[in-house]
């Protein structure tokens, strides 16, 4: 705040934002290089990065004149680091990069160039090898291939089976999350758990998870398929105001804070539902491990009665630097990592991340009873849901902005009890002034 | 020391006759300029070509990947765009509210590190100033930490007090008081340090002249001390202003904007802007918008309580 810095301070803004002159890499200062050997460095997180650092050691036997350096940068630290680096024209870049479905058309779009296109590395003959609807995310154009899919996320609801026995309740019959709101109601009375959680005032823009879910399971998400602004369409409105009505009815626990407030919710029991994508089934196993038996998983219900029940929430992918001078080495490890199914079936073993790589659940670790989930079998239950139908999640390079303006409606919504067509309709029309995008009403 | 030396050194100090003449004139002008050039290259490259570059930047807008020239359109979007308003109205609140109470407290604390009846001055000055050492982050981890609703030092004292946990970071109002609160532990000893430095240099006799004319102590403070403090003053509302406005870390660590927008300001707003959404024509827009604020704000202070000549 208060800086000595005299009357100059005021340039500080304004100097901070030249090395982003948004020019972005061309792309043509990397170079192919040598598949078999260099030096290549990685960027991801936490147990992600722990996962492909164990598998170092394997890769090299295979190919002993790569030396790869795994570094752990955090999440969300990750993305602006990326972003910095690739406004500065990918200086500082790694050549192997970790993004996520939601940053991965923002890069691809803002700074054209920035990440190499994997196609004449050799990615195009794993085009049938992933989930369905993956290749499109990575290579949306049909031409350039930006990334390769590692994780794909289904949309899980693990359920604490003993709360719901104790309410009285088939928590497996649940059709509709119409029906499930009045179970919670049930839930709440004769147990005082809450049905789920949310991150009321969006201290995370992670809070948003569960709408995003609702919107996915009607086929529909915020933008459509041409870009145009789908916040303020009957499916987004049902969708809220079902949050709305599990919080008028007292059934929404808040998880303010974010991620450290939902594992101390797991821990104390406060909520007996986590609508939460498939790797959380290894959190909820780490964290509460003598709660083995107590706990179920199975798809979310339909938001429509007969309705998809399955949704692939999101993905994560490995990307090679434009800027890379080692391009062919560094697809050389992300072929060794994505495209194996004992690096995929590793991975799981180690942190629950569901691989993409469909081949990877011929493996016996996807068939097992799980002892934790009272003898089901966790991994088909998600098995199933890779396989379904599901309805594509369209990001645009506009998705921050989106998600920004949705998680505000939703504190409103739930802070304030505001109307969700309202706030909807406002958060439209905001953005298509933000991003000159049209509204689809 | 003999008598010689001084005539020795006398000499030596005066220049041989015509040495000036024979030096060329352009040189000697030339001098100055070359000793100053580092560092005005320094400040071109680092300063000046940055700011207008960034002005450049500002005026442009990167349509699929490319920059394309948009005259105006940031700036208007500006205008129109409620979220930057709302970063103003908190940015302006905490400049209304906070700095006003933190320099009316520092200007207490510099009274009170002043007065000869208080022992052990120098620790006090030195731990009312530490905080600034701090690095922004540091503290803003540190705060985070002990106002977390859950397991923050400051609920779990509140409960030892049989009082209700307090959202200090997950309601829109607390949210606002905690930034607050940060900001004036971390900012007001360093103001109290200079208004102290300046209250050092008010003429005891003053005092005395008070004291004889039958002054209390409130009337005192009101005719001698403040107007002896008057440039200290201006010079703390004018950095707290620049430095408010300019409020980036600080909400950026505690609670990211939030909640519901509640402590979103300039800085946060331009920073998502830029590297949240890559959008960074509209960033410089807001970085120029917020110079051009800060120009006014300090021009309309200098003229309220600058010096009458």
């Amino acid at each position: 705040m208060l800086k000595a810095a005299g009357a100059l301070a005021a340039g500080a803004g304004l100097a901070g934002l030249t090395a982003c002159s948004g020019s972005g890499a061309d792309g043509a200062t990397g170079s192919a290089g040598d598949p078999s050997s260099g030096r290549i460095s990685v960027w991801s997180w936490q147990g992600p990065a722990a996962e492909l650092k164990a598998l170092v050691p394997e890769f090299n036997q295979k190919f002993p004149d790569i030396q790869v350096t795994v570094e752990d940068i955090g999440n969300p630290a990750i993305w602006d680091k990326i972003t910095t680096a690739m406004a500065a024209g990918g200086q500082g870049l790694a050549d192997v990069l970790h993004i996520g479905v939601d940053y991965l058309p923002g890069y691809v779009e803002k700074f054209p160039g920035a990440l190499a296109d994997l196609g004449p590395l050799g990615a195009t003959a794993h085009r049938d090898a992933f989930a369905q609807g993956l290749w499109q995310t990575v290579c949306p154009d049909g031409k350039r291939v930006n990334a390769l899919p590692w994780e794909a996320n289904s949309a899980g609801f693990f359920y604490r089976a003993d709360l719901f026995e104790q309410a009285g309740v088939d928590a497996a019959g649940l059709q509709t999350w119409d029906e499930t709101i009045e179970a919670g109601k049930q839930l709440k009375a004769r147990t005082g758990a809450h049905l789920l959680g949310i991150d009321k005032p969006a201290s995370q823009p992670d809070s948003a998870n569960f709408f995003q879910l609702l919107l996915q399971l009607q086929g529909t998400s915020y933008f459509d398929q041409d870009g145009a602004i789908t916040l303020d369409t009957p499916e987004a409105v049902k969708a809220m105001t079902l949050i709305k009505t599990m919080n008028d009815a007292g059934l929404v626990n808040d998880l303010a804070g974010g991620w450290n407030a939902q594992m101390s919710s797991l821990k104390k029991g406060t909520a007996a539902v986590h609508p939460s994508p498939t790797w959380f089934g290894g959190v909820v196993e780490e964290q509460v491990p003598d709660e083995a038996g107590k706990w179920k998983v199975r798809l979310p219900p339909a938001v429509r009665r007969g309705g998809p029940t399955a949704a692939t929430v999101n993905s994560t992918h490995l990307a090679v630097a434009g800027s890379s001078k080692h391009q062919a080495a560094a697809w050389t490890f992300i072929e060794f990592v994505l495209t194996r199914p004992a690096s995929q079936v590793k991975i799981y073993r180690g942190k629950g991340i569901a691989p993409a790589l469909m081949k990877a659940y011929e493996d016996s670790v996807f068939h097992e009873p799980s002892a934790f989930f009272s003898g089901q079998k966790k991994g088909e239950v998600f098995l199933e849901a890779l396989k379904a139908p599901s309805p594509p999640f369209y990001y645009t390079a506009d998705y921050a902005r989106a998600l920004k303006l949705v998680t505000d409606a939703q504190s409103k919504v739930l802070l304030k009890g505001a109307d969700p067509a309202k706030v909807l309709a406002d958060a439209a029309d905001q953005l298509a002034g933000q991003t000159g995008r049209k509204v689809r009403r | 020391m003999t008598t010689a030396a001084p005539a020795r050194t006398r000499a030596a100090a005066v220049p041989a006759p015509g040495a000036a003449a024979r030096r060329p004139r352009s040189r000697r002008r030339l001098a100055p300029y070359l000793f100053v050039l580092p560092a005005l290259l320094l400040f071109a490259a680092f300063k000046l070509y940055p700011i207008g570059s960034s002005f450049v930047l500002s005026l442009h807008r990167t349509v699929g990947g490319k920059e394309t020239f948009a005259g105006a359109d940031n700036y208007n979007r500006l205008i129109h765009d409620p979220l930057f308003w709302t970063a103003l109205k908190n940015t302006a609140v905490v400049l209304v509210v906070q700095v006003p109470l933190m320099l009316a407290l520092a200007t207490g604390l510099a009274v009170a590190l002043n007065s000869r009846l208080l022992h052990g001055r120098s620790i006090f000055r030195l731990g009312f100033f530490l905080p600034m050492v701090t690095g922004l982050v540091a503290y803003g981890i540190a705060f985070s930490v002990l106002l977390n609703k859950d397991y923050g030092l400051v609920n779990w004292l509140l409960g030892l007090a049989g009082l209700d946990a307090v959202p200090w970071l997950t309601d829109p109002l607390w949210a606002r008081i905690s930034l607050g609160l940060a900001l004036t532990w971390h900012y007001t000893g360093y103001n109290a340090v200079i208004l102290l430095a300046r209250l050092q240099t008010v003429p005891a006799e003053l005092y005395d002249a008070a004291a004889v004319d039958g002054a209390g102590a409130w009337q005192t403070f009101r005719h001698v001390t403040l107007p002896g403090l008057r440039p200290a003053l201006l010079l703390t509302t004018v950095l707290s202003t620049i430095g408010t406005l300019q409020l980036f870390d600080e909400p950026f660590v505690l609670t990211g904007g939030g909640p519901d927008n509640a402590t979103l300001t300039i800085g946060v707003y331009l920073y998502q802007n830029a590297f949240k959404y890559f959008d960074f024509g509209y960033a410089s827009a807001i970085a120029y918008a917020l110079a051009v604020l800060i120009g006014i704000l300090g021009l309309i202070q200098f003229r309220i309580l600058g010096e009458k000549t």
